[in-house]
C-alpha cells in the first residue's frame, strides 16, 4: 500500500427540511494521498472539498450521509467500521485542523486541558506524562513559554498562536494523516507563511501525510506535491503540482489561475470566472462547468465528460483534453 | 478578581438606597391613616395625637425616610402596627420556612431541569424531546395556585397539605414551586446546548475522538450552562424572598405569608419590611450570578 488515504467514488448527500430528494454535495470523488505526501484539494466554497474531508473524519453534520464509496486508511475501509472504532482513529491516526482558529478551541477550557485531553484519549499516559507531552508539543509548534501557556485560555492567545495550538493538538499522537481545512485562511499573510512552514517541517520530521484543503493556489504551490481540483462536487483535474501550474488543462483550473492577482498593467481588470457555482439541486445535465465555460459547445451542455488521463497521470474532466 | 467583586458590591449600594426610597415613597402615598388602622375608629382625639407624635407621623417625608434608612442600617425595620412586634423578628421567624422550601424547590428544579434539558437537546426532535418539552411547558405556563390545588386534592390522603408539621409538609410545595422553575431551566438548558453544539470547538472535540457523552459533558455543558447559572442564581434569590402564592395555599408561615398578612392588615411597616427584604435578596442574587458568571467564563474576568 503506497497510499495512506484512498477515497473511491465517494458520494455524500444532505437532507434538508421539507424536501424529499437529498442534495448531493460530493458526487463520485476519488482521490489518494501517498504516504508521506502533501496533497492539495482546491476549489471554490461549496464545491464539496470540506464535505469530502469531514467524511474521512466521520464528522459530517447530522443531516449528511455517505451514500456510497470507500474511504481506505492504509487499506482499511473506514466506512465499514463502528462508531467506536472510528473514534479510536480520530485524533489518533487521522487528525484535522480547521479554518477558524478563533472559534475552534473551547473558550472555557485552558489550552493545557484541551491538548492534554487529546493525548490522554489515545494513550494510557498518566496526567503528568500527558502534560509533559503537551508542553513538548506546544514547544514543537513554536509557542513561546509553553509551560505558562498551558494555563491560558484561548482568548488570551492570538489567532496564529491558536492555530499553532490546534496543529500541536492534531500532531500530538503523530497521526498518519493530517487533514488541514483552510488552516491559514483566517490568518495574516505573514502568519500564514509561518504556519505553512511549520506544517511542512512537522510533515518531514514525523512522516505524516497531509491533505491540504484550500482555495488558495499560492498555498498549493508553496506546500503540495500534487493537486486535485474540485468543482461542484466532482474532481475536474488532477496532476502533480508542477504540471498543474505549467500546463493546467481544465478551463476551470485555468480560470482559477487567471483569477490570481498579479502585476498586471494598471487599469486592467482582474480576471474572474463568469457566473456562480451551480445549485446542488439544479446541476447542469452535461458538464457541470459548461454554463460558465467560454469554450463550451453544444456537446458540453448535453453530455457529461469523464475524468480521463491526458498523459502521465494528469487527469482532466473536459472534452477538449 | 477580588477587585471585581468589591466593585460589584459597591455598585449595589446606591441601587439599594434607591429601592428603599421607592418602596418607602410608594407605601406613603397609599391611602389610609396608620393610627386608624391600628386603633379602628373608636378612640379619643388626644390619644391619636399622642400616637402620631411617638410614631413621628407628622415629620416631613424626607426626615422620615432618613430615619427609616438609619434604622434599617442597624437592622431595625420598625414595629408591626398590627402584631406589635419588631418586623425584623417577624421576618427572622418566617425566613427558615421560606428558606427550606426555596432550597428544596431550587434543588428539585436543577436536578430535574438540567438533565431533562440536556437529554432533550441531544435527542432533538424525538419523542423524548417533545414529551419533556411539553411537560416543561406545562410547568411554566400552569398557574401555581391551580397546580397546588390539584396536587393537594390528589395527595390529600398521603401527604400533609396544610401547615408545617414535619419534613413531609414540604414535599408538595416543593413540587409545585420546583416544577415551574424546572420547566424554565430545562427549556433554557436545551436551547443553549443546541446552540453550543453547533460551535466549531465541539467539532474540534469530536475530532479528538471523544465519545458523544464526553463531548457533551466535558465540552458543551460548561458553555451551555453559563446563562443557565445566571438564571439559577436569580431564581434562587426570588424563591428565598418567599413564594407568596404557594405559601398561602399550603398555609406555610414563611415570608410570603407574612407579606400577605401585612397587606390584609394594612400593616405598612411589615409590608415595607418584607418588600425590602425581597429586594435585598434579589440584588444579592444578581450579585452572586455576576460573580459566578465571571468565575465560569474566563473571558469576562477583568484582568
Amino acid at each position: 500500500m503506497n497510499n495512506i488515504l484512498e477515497i473511491r467514488d465517494l458520494i455524500v448527500s444532505f437532507a434538508s427540511d421539507g424536501r424529499k430528494e437529498r442534495a448531493v454535495a460530493v458526487n463520485g470523488v476519488s482521490l489518494s494521498v501517498p504516504k508521506g505526501g502533501i496533497v492539495g484539494l482546491v476549489g471554490e466554497s461549496g464545491c464539496g472539498k470540506s464535505v469530502t474531508s469531514l467524511s474521512v473524519m466521520g464528522l459530517l453534520a447530522d443531516n449528511g450521509r455517505v451514500d456510497s464509496g470507500e474511504i481506505l486508511l492504509d487499506g482499511e475501509d473506514l466506512l465499514k467500521l463502528s462508531d467506536r472504532q472510528r473514534r479510536d482513529i480520530r485524533g489518533n491516526r487521522i487528525s484535522m485542523i480547521f479554518q477558524e482558529p478563533m472559534t475552534s478551541l473551547n473558550p472555557v477550557l485552558t489550552i493545557g486541558h484541551q491538548v492534554t485531553e487529546a493525548i490522554r484519549r489515545h494513550s494510557d499516559m498518566d496526567k503528568a506524562a500527558a502534560r509533559a507531552r503537551a508542553i513538548e508539543m506546544l514547544d514543537k509548534v513554536g509557542i513561546p513559554e509553553p509551560e505558562k501557556r498551558m494555563g491560558n485560555f484561548p482568548h488570551q492567545l492570538s489567532g496564529g498562536m491558536r492555530q499553532r495550538v490546534m496543529i500541536g493538538m492534531g500532531m500530538a499522537m503523530a497521526p498518519e494523516l493530517l487533514i488541514a481545512d483552510e488552516p491559514t485562511t483566517a490568518l495574516d499573510v505573514s502568519i500564514e507563511a509561518q504556519i505553512l512552514r511549520l506544517m511542512r517541517d512537522l510533515q518531514r520530521a514525523g512522516g505524516t501525510s497531509i491533505l491540504m484543503i484550500t482555495h488558495n493556489l499560492g498555498v498549493v504551490a508553496e506546500l503540495c506535491d500534487e493537486v486535485y481540483v474540485m468543482y461542484a462536487g466532482e474532481v475536474v483535474e488532477h496532476a502533480d503540482v508542477y504540471t498543474l501550474f505549467r500546463e493546467c488543462a481544465h478551463p476551470y483550473t485555468r480560470g482559477l489561475m487567471a483569477s490570481l492577482p498579479r502585476m498586471t498593467p494598471k487599469g486592467k481588470r482582474l480576471y474572474n470566472i463568469p457566473g456562480t457555482v451551480p445549485n446542488l439541486r439544479a446541476m447542469p445535465q452535461g458538464c457541470r462547468f459548461a454554463p460558465r465555460c467560454e469554450y463550451a459547445t453544444e456537446h458540453c451542455h448535453s453530455e457529461k465528460p469523464a475524468l480521463k488521463d491526458i498523459g502521465g497521470g494528469h487527469l482532466c474532466r473536459c472534452f477538449r483534453g | 478578581m477580588p477587585k471585581y467583586i468589591a466593585k460589584r458590591v459597591l455598585v449595589t449600594i446606591p441601587v439599594l438606597l434607591g429601592i428603599v426610597l421607592l418602596i418607602f415613597f410608594m407605601l406613603q402615598v397609599v391611602p389610609g391613616d396608620p393610627v386608624t388602622v391600628m386603633m379602628k375608629e373608636h378612640l379619643k382625639e388626644d390619644v391619636v395625637q399622642n400616637l402620631r407624635q411617638t410614631m413621628h407621623l407628622d415629620d416631613p417625608f424626607f426626615i422620615r425616610y432618613l430615619r427609616y434608612v438609619w434604622d434599617l442600617l442597624q437592622g431595625d425595620l420598625g414595629m408591626s402596627w398590627k402584631l406589635n412586634r419588631p418586623v425584623t423578628n417577624l421576618i427572622a421567624q418566617a425566613f427558615p420556612y421560606t428558606c427550606r422550601l426555596a432550597i428544596a424547590a431550587a434543588l428539585f428544579s436543577w436536578i430535574l431541569g438540567i438533565p431533562v434539558g440536556m437529554i432533550s437537546a441531544v435527542k432533538k426532535n424525538t419523542l423524548i424531546d417533545h414529551l419533556s418539552m411539553g411537560v416543561s411547558l406545562f410547568g411554566v405556563s400552569m398557574p401555581v395556585f391551580w397546580v397546588a390545588l390539584i396536587l393537594q386534592n390528589a395527595f390529600k390522603n398521603v401527604l400533609p397539605v396544610s401547615g408545617v408539621k414535619s419534613w413531609q409538609s414540604y414535599i408538595l410545595p416543593t413540587i409545585v414551586l420546583g416544577w415551574s422553575s424546572a420547566g424554565r431551566i430545562a427549556r433554557l438548558t436545551r436551547s443553549n446546548l443546541l446552540e453550543v453544539l453547533r460551535e466549531d470547538y465541539i467539532r474540534t472535540a469530536r475530532s479528538k475522538g471523544l465519545s458523544p457523552l464526553r463531548v457533551i459533558t466535558g465540552h458543551a455543558m460548561k458553555n451551555a450552562l453559563i446563562p443557565v447559572i445566571t438564571v439559577m442564581a436569580i431564581q434562587l434569590s426570588s424563591l428565598l424572598s418567599g413564594a407568596v402564592i404557594t405559601e398561602s395555599v399550603f398555609a406555610m408561615p414563611g415570608v410570603g405569608s407574612l407579606a400577605v398578612t401585612a397587606i390584609n392588615n394594612r400593616d405598612m411597616p411589615l409590608l415595607q419590611g418584607t418588600v425590602i427584604f425581597t429586594a435585598l435578596l434579589i440584588i444579592a442574587g444578581n450579585l452572586v450570578a455576576d460573580i459566578l458568571y465571571s468565575l465560569i467564563d474566563p473571558r469576562i474576568r477583568v484582568e
